[in-house]
């Protein structure tokens, strides 16, 4: 078990969007997040989960407020580094399309850390042992495609977890699967989260998940509650 | 890197159809460069070989100033220097010496004005082939009395035929007038126009003494076995002959009407080719921004997962290089096969002979000739404009915000 | 003598026509100058010598002509030419060479070609009568040539005459119109030759240049000389001269 350090400091983010009435999808959002933590950002739709995600996730850019991963000052990092930053110490899990459907489940796995430079060896290995430690591994060399909803998004929080990122963000994981599966996809990443250590965000309006999360972030109208 | 390569494969493929399609517009199109530019290389190979075996040869050597300014004086000097350079020179298929001069050929109808080609008969067919062309009579001989050799229209304007005698009219070299007799052994077709109507063969011994130019020439002329050797065998020669008072003249100085002519027709086959390169560059960018369109939301992933956008621009560049390879893989062999075919069948444009006569062909039939150079020039051009064409929808997908991009549909 | 007088006596009013300076009629003088060099008829012996850079050449013929347009030359010098001969009727002209027995027609295109390789032309042999009838006459001035008073007549093609010069200046005696200088330009006014007539004697009834040089500009070393050996004017010519038949028979 890792210890209890601040890996996430979010204090006085605030995030307006201009299309033809201006939107506050944030307004002033303070939290921190320890190493390790389990955590949901929770709210209605509108309420600026995703907002939230993107600009923690470097996705996006606040337009006040401050953000530090690891120690790492996000708001003061140029936007040309900003890819470089989700390359080496974030991972993603979207609601769906998360994989490349022209690739392999492992070569899916093996994505992010070829734009590493992880050695070929290096990383097969990795990727084949994440897919047995979740007794996934006769997916090995099937396409996305051949896949049902539920072993894609498995397979989506193995990719984002196989370079071994500071946190893993997902933005509403579990809204496209039946009840099963999203449970089984929770149980996945709460056993990474327990093995590994590795942190998690996810954003969800739904109920069953929240229960599951450790720590929950309220937003209303994009303030935290 | 290996991964990407897949993945760009792997994606041509996706709608095979349309890769399909493009595939077979890149490799007609370029089937068909290779193919026009064959036949154009083959022409203008046929042009040149047809002008240099009927008369003109690879290289002349004159007394210096002769091409400018022509005059029965001027003869070659140093003929014994001349004639070991041009032994000397390798890769040398034929070579003669020629005495040449003006004059007024006179029959009993009519008279016209001439060009006299004093020549060697033995020496003078490893040159030309004049000796070929002969469709009544014979080629001359020695040892025939004063013979001479003209033109088909020549003989049709002076109204004489073999065996029929002529008279040459001429103001020598020695300011004298020469009028000498000469009976007509032998009318020629060359195809040549300018040959046909205008000038009469005789021995070099008769034109020596009709112009009062003992043991003198005007011209040596050398066929090469391989027209691509002409500028080094000029330069070879002009070294060799430094201190003397003699100029070295390829063909395309001598007759530079055939070598603008190509030229001009080049010109005309790049705007062709041209024209064809924008029509494919049109398929292949639809092609291209269409497989982009269809993945903007999976170009958002692999921004968000950190792919930077130089590296989003190299894969869509390298699915478009794979396209484009495969197009030229086959159009390449589409195009060689095509060509070399009718290298070895010949095309006749039978229908456009008059045209033919003009530019100086003396048959119909056309062969088609691949070079290298052809080859590689056409397949790197088409690639290289798949390359450039892609760069439009690769910058476009390189430039997508990776949030904006995922929420696409 | 008498004849000038009259001749004086019958110009003087014309002379003083025109231009104040009192210049003579141009197409008149035209008209003397070409009357002073040819007569009715003409015959005679000439040398002809061409010179070149390489070679120099000289020719001794016989000549019979009747203006404005018959001329026979038999050349009886050197060996290799002698019995040539040329007939010139009207714009026709032939050859014949005794060597080969053949007459031979100079085709129209070859009428610029050099006569026997001298600086003169086939068409300027053919040309003289057209001094008077293709060009218009303009007085340019006077000029002294040779150590003679002269006018300056300055000869333009007529629109449609079929000369290949584009001026003429010629240099006529005051006293009588013999040329002594013609300058030949061609149609974008180049200067290209130059004749000068040398040497004004007593020949037969009237004075005459016995030597005519002509001089092609910007080509040093040629030039062609002609010299009057023996001239007869105005005597009577037979007709059968000017035959082809006389070309093989040769008088």
């Amino acid at each position: 078990m890792s210890e209890r350090e601040v890996l996430v400091e979010v204090s006085g983010v605030s995030k307006t969007y201009r299309d033809h009435v201006a939107v506050h999808a944030l307004r002033d959002v303070s939290f921190t997040l320890d190493r390790g933590e389990f955590a949901a950002v929770v709210g209605p739709s509108g309420s600026g989960k995703t907002t939230l995600l993107n600009v923690i996730g470097a996705l996006d850019v606040p337009d006040a407020g401050v953000i530090r991963i690891a120690g790492h000052e996000l708001t003061a990092t140029p936007r040309d580094q900003l890819a470089d930053f989700r390359l080496r110490r974030l991972g993603f899990v979207f609601q769906a399309y998360n994989l490349f459907p022209v690739l392999t489940v492992l070569e899916n796995l093996e994505f992010v850390a070829v734009l590493q430079g992880v050695k070929p060896a290096d990383r097969r290995r990795r990727a084949r042992e994440l897919l047995e430690a979740v007794g996934l591994a006769e997916l090995a060399d099937k396409r996305p495609a051949e896949l049902s909803g539920g072993e894609q998004q498995r397979v989506a929080v193995l990719r984002a977890i196989m370079t071994e990122p500071d946190l893993v963000l997902a933005d509403e994981p579990t809204a496209n699967l039946d009840s099963e599966n999203a449970a089984i996809l929770l149980d996945m990443m709460e056993q990474m989260n327990r093995e590994k250590g590795i942190t998690f965000l996810f954003s969800t309006h739904d109920p069953r998940v929240m229960e599951r999360a450790r720590k929950l972030i309220r937003l209303r109208d994009g303030r935290v509650e | 890197m290996r991964l990407f390569l897949a993945m760009a494969w792997r994606n041509v493929w996706r709608h095979r159809r349309r890769s399909v399609l493009t595939v077979m517009t890149i490799a007609l199109g370029l089937a068909f460069n290779i193919f026009m530019r064959a036949l154009g290389d083959g022409f203008h190979e046929q042009m040149v070989d047809n002008s240099v075996r009927a008369h003109i040869g690879h290289i002349q050597i004159h007394r210096a100033g002769y091409h400018d300014d022509p005059a029965i004086t001027k003869t070659l000097p140093e003929l014994d220097k001349i004639r070991s350079a041009i032994d000397a020179l390798p890769g040398v298929r034929g070579a003669s010496l020629r005495v040449l001069g003006d004059g007024l050929a006179s029959s009993a109808e009519n008279s016209a004005g001439v060009s006299i080609i004093g020549v060697d008969p033995e020496r003078e067919p490893t040159v030309t082939t004049i000796h070929r062309a002969v469709v009544r009579g014979r080629y001359l001989e020695r040892g025939r009395r004063k013979p001479c050799l003209i033109g088909e229209r020549l003989a049709k304007t002076l109204q004489v035929d073999v065996g029929d005698s002529l008279v040459l009219l001429v103001q020598g070299a020695d300011g004298s007038m020469g009028g000498e007799k000469y009976r007509v052994d032998g009318v020629f077709r060359s195809g040549a126009p300018e040959l046909d109507r205008g000038v009469v063969y005789l021995l070099a011994e008769d034109a020596q003494e009709l112009f009062v130019l003992p043991g003198r020439f005007t011209e040596a002329v050398i066929l090469l076995d391989s027209s691509r050797r002409v500028d080094e065998a000029a330069r070879i020669l002009e070294e060799q002959l430094a201190g003397v008072e003699a100029e070295v003249l390829p063909w395309y100085v001598v007759e530079p009407y055939i070598q603008q002519f190509i030229e001009l027709d080049d010109a005309f086959f790049y705007v062709i080719v041209l024209i064809l390169f924008i029509v494919i560059s049109v398929g292949i960018l639809n092609t291209i921004l269409m497989s982009v369109f269809e993945r903007v939301r999976e170009f958002g992933v692999m921004m968000s997962l950190g792919m930077k956008p130089r590296q989003v621009v190299r894969l869509v560049v390298m699915e478009a290089f794979l396209l484009g390879a495969v197009g030229v893989v086959f159009g390449g062999l589409l195009g060689s096969a095509l060509t070399l075919y009718f290298e070895a069948v010949g095309m006749d444009f039978g229908a456009w002979a008059e045209g033919a006569a003009a530019l100086g062909l003396t048959t119909t039939v056309t062969y088609p000739k691949l070079t290298a150079a052809n080859l590689i020039l056409s397949n790197s051009s088409v690639l290289l404009v798949v390359v450039l064409v892609a760069l439009y929808p690769a910058l476009h997908a390189a430039r997508l915000e990776p949030v904006e991009a995922m929420r696409h549909v | 003598m008498r004849r000038r007088e009259f001749a004086a006596i019958l110009l003087g009013p014309l002379a003083v026509r025109v231009r104040g300076a009192a210049f003579p009629d141009a197409a008149e003088l035209a008209r003397r100058a070409d009357r002073a060099l040819r007569g009715k008829t003409q015959q005679g012996k000439c040398s002809m010598t061409v010179r070149r850079p390489e070679w120099e050449r000289t020719l001794e013929m016989d000549y019979w002509a009747v203006t404005p347009d018959k001329t026979f030359i038999l050349i009886t010098a050197p060996a290799k030419e002698r019995g040539t001969a040329t007939l010139r009727l009207g714009t026709n002209m032939w050859i014949y060479l005794p060597r080969v027995e053949r007459t031979i027609k100079i085709p129209p295109s070859l009428m610029l070609q050099p006569w026997m390789g001298s600086d003169f032309t086939n068409d300027d042999l053919v040309r003289e009568s057209s001094l008077v009838n293709d060009y218009t006459h303009e007085i340019a001035g006077e000029i002294v040539e040779g150590g003679d008073a002269c006018w300056r007549l300055v000869a333009t093609p007529k629109p449609d005459a079929p000369v290949v010069w584009g001026k003429l200046i010629l240099a006529l005696r005051k006293s009588d119109a013999l040329p002594r200088r013609e300058e030949f330009y061609d149609e974008h006014g180049n200067l290209k030759k130059v004749m000068t007539f040398e040497e004004i004697r007593q020949a037969g009834d009237r004075n005459y240049p016995m030597r005519w040089r002509m001089k092609p500009v910007g080509k040093p070393g040629r030039e062609t000389v002609l010299v009057y050996r023996r001239i007869v004017f105005d005597r009577p010519i037979p007709g059968r001269i000017f035959t082809l038949q006389n070309l093989k028979r040769r008088i």
